[in-house]
């Protein structure tokens, strides 16, 4: 006698976290960043609290990278340069209307994100290797391009240049973010706000269709998915986050440094992004302190900072063998010792 | 109504369908053919992944050739795939949602036909449940339930019985039955299975080499010798 078959006996943990609310999702992520970045702002400053500012920064460009790949299989290697493009566009905003900083941020995010559809767009048809290829060459364009315009210094004209380095004019903090901590404050505060912004997607329309295309992109137009608008959808959200952190972190120093925005830096970030993990968003969180803090500890031991890109390299084959990533493992690990504490709890 | 008039499709030189002609009027109708026949090549050139060189499919008397794939959804075709394609990290719901996100007109009707397939596919109670913690038999129902979502027309089912065991097979019988007069869609049902298609469909057309062998009445083409030697391999 045949029987409908059993349903495959779900585990304890898939039983547990499937009833976790996603207020009680929202609730625990904003804690866990609360108490990091409290955790960092209480002990650490000058040298290390920069650098823990610049991590926050590319956290969210690892977002970015993060969402593309993870939901969508998308390789994005211009991440790097679209960062450059946000904080371009937010020091050409500052020195032209000197706006709220708030403003300021939301037009280098835009402007980030305008730059990456415009050259992603004809891109999004292609996938892996070719759209790989396709956003490197904006980042090395995009490298050549900032090499000779350089980035506005409160100079007149359009690309707002000044004769000596000591004409510059730095674009300052608000005054609520001033001083160091507060500045880090802030930056956290914009981070978790972009953490919500993603995990809304994901859990919502666009990640349900992100869902869909990720797993076959026929059944997801036969579901009534535009792919094409979705995968703009994510890319654009994706150089808007860059573009944020790239105002952030011009915000950080008061200009930008031309030199800094190497095509292999992109490389860095979708490393960054797979060592991390792709799936959830601790993942970036701790992908975005690794890629900053692997060179900045390179340097703090007087080792060459050339030897950051063979750990990268090393990082990297662990990435393409377990996209779940540090991040996700530590959020399995949490959710495991939760499940433990409701199944102990309730017997 | 679907109609199929003069289609060829060619790929290189192979031509998967050629010349075919047909209406599919019934309720539920069967699409059947030996491996290679040209069975999912039509179903993909319904749903428009596949450009015919020659000819022209429509629905309810509407052109679907100058019709994007989103199109024709809008219009009211749907289809399954061979392979099931249930998301794992999505639940059984947001599954089911994932696509009256985009065809039904608001929350509230949104709300409302998931729910009323969650039902009819027997899942309310696994709503929450990960797609991936799904059997193979759930799996399919979530796969039936999301063709049910803002007033199907024609909903095309490609192999939706591989692989259940014979009472999971006679659950998909009956619920295949109701679809009909309960969502007033016609059902066009490919399957290897003779006995689903003998129970379940009112007229089958049978494909061989991209030809058309027979098409008319389910029990009449099922006996049909040429048929039987085509497809059932017997006499």
């Amino acid at each position: 006698m045949t029987h409908i078959e059993e349903t495959q006996p779900a585990r304890p943990l898939d039983t547990v976290t499937a009833g976790v609310t996603p207020t009680t999702r929202y609730v625990a992520l904003i804690a866990v960043v609360v108490v990091i970045s409290g955790g960092i702002a209480l002990t650490s400053g000058g040298y290390w609290l920069s650098n823990f500012t610049q991590a926050y920064c590319m956290a969210l460009t690892l977002m970015g990278c993060a969402l593309l790949y993870g939901q969508l299989g998308l390789v994005s290697l211009c991440q790097w340069a679209l960062l450059g493009c946000g904080g371009w566009v937010a020091l050409r905003v500052y020195h032209w209307f000197h706006p709220p900083f708030f403003v300021t941020i939301l037009a280098g995010g835009v402007g980030a994100s305008v730059i990456g559809m415009i050259w992603g767009l004809p891109a999004l048809r292609m996938r892996g290797l070719y759209l790989a290829l396709v956003t490197l060459m904006l980042a090395g364009a995009f490298q050549t391009l900032i090499t000779i315009m350089s980035f506005p210094v409160g100079g007149p004209g359009f690309l707002g240049q000044v004769p000596g380095a000591d004409d510059r004019i730095m674009m300052a903090r608000p005054i609520y973010a001033a001083g160091d901590t507060a500045y880090f404050l802030f930056v956290a505060f914009v981070t978790l706000l972009a953490i919500l912004l993603v995990e809304v997607h994901r859990r919502s329309k666009p990640g349900r269709a992100w869902a869909l295309i990720s797993k076959n992109e026929q059944m997801a137009m036969a579901s009534g998915v535009r792919v094409v608008f979705y995968k703009a959808w994510a890319f654009a959200l994706s150089g808007f986050l860059a573009g944020v952190g790239g105002a952030l972190l011009a915000g950080l120093f008061g200009q930008l440094d031309a030199s800094a925005f190497a095509p292999t830096d992109s490389i860095v970030i979708f490393i960054g992004t797979l060592l991390g993990g792709t799936e959830f968003w601790l993942g970036s969180f701790l992908g975005g302190i690794l890629t900053r803090f692997i060179p900045a500890l390179l340097i703090d031991f007087n080792v060459n900072t050339y030897v950051g890109f063979l750990i990268f390299g090393a990082a990297l084959l662990l990435g393409l063998r377990d996209p779940v990533g540090i991040g996700g493992h530590l959020t399995t690990l949490v959710e495991r010792l939760y499940t433990k504490y409701i199944l102990r709890r309730g017997s | 109504m679907i109609k199929i008039e003069s289609l060829t499709v060619q790929f290189g030189g192979v031509r998967p369908l050629d010349g075919l002609d047909g209406e599919f009027n019934a309720p539920i109708c069967g699409l059947i053919g030996p491996n290679g026949a040209g069975k999912t090549t039509l179903l993909n050139v319904l749903s428009g992944f596949v450009s015919p060189v020659k000819g022209s499919v429509s629905l309810d008397g509407v052109p679907l050739r100058s019709l994007s794939p989103v199109g024709r959804v809008s219009i009211g075709l749907r289809r399954t795939f061979q392979q099931e394609q249930v998301v794992g990290e999505l639940s059984a719901r947001d599954n089911i949602q994932a696509i009256a996100d985009h065809i039904s007109g608001s929350r509230h009707a949104a709300r409302e036909e998931i729910d009323r397939a969650m039902d009819f596919v027997g899942l309310t109670g696994r709503a929450n449940v990960p797609g991936r913690l799904l059997n193979l038999y759930e799996r399919r129902m979530i796969e039936i339930g999301k063709t049910l979502i803002g007033k199907p027309k024609a909903i095309l089912l490609d192999e939706p019985g591989a692989g259940l065991n014979e009472t999971e097979t006679e659950g998909l019988r009956a619920l295949l039955l109701r679809i009909p007069d309960t969502f007033g869609a016609q059902l066009i049902l490919i399957d290897h299975d003779a006995d689903l298609i003998a129970s379940v469909c009112i007229e089958t057309m049978v494909l061989d080499f991209g030809k058309l062998l027979a098409f008319g009445p389910t029990r009449a083409v099922l006996d049909d010798p040429v048929v039987r030697r085509a497809y059932l391999g017997t006499a």
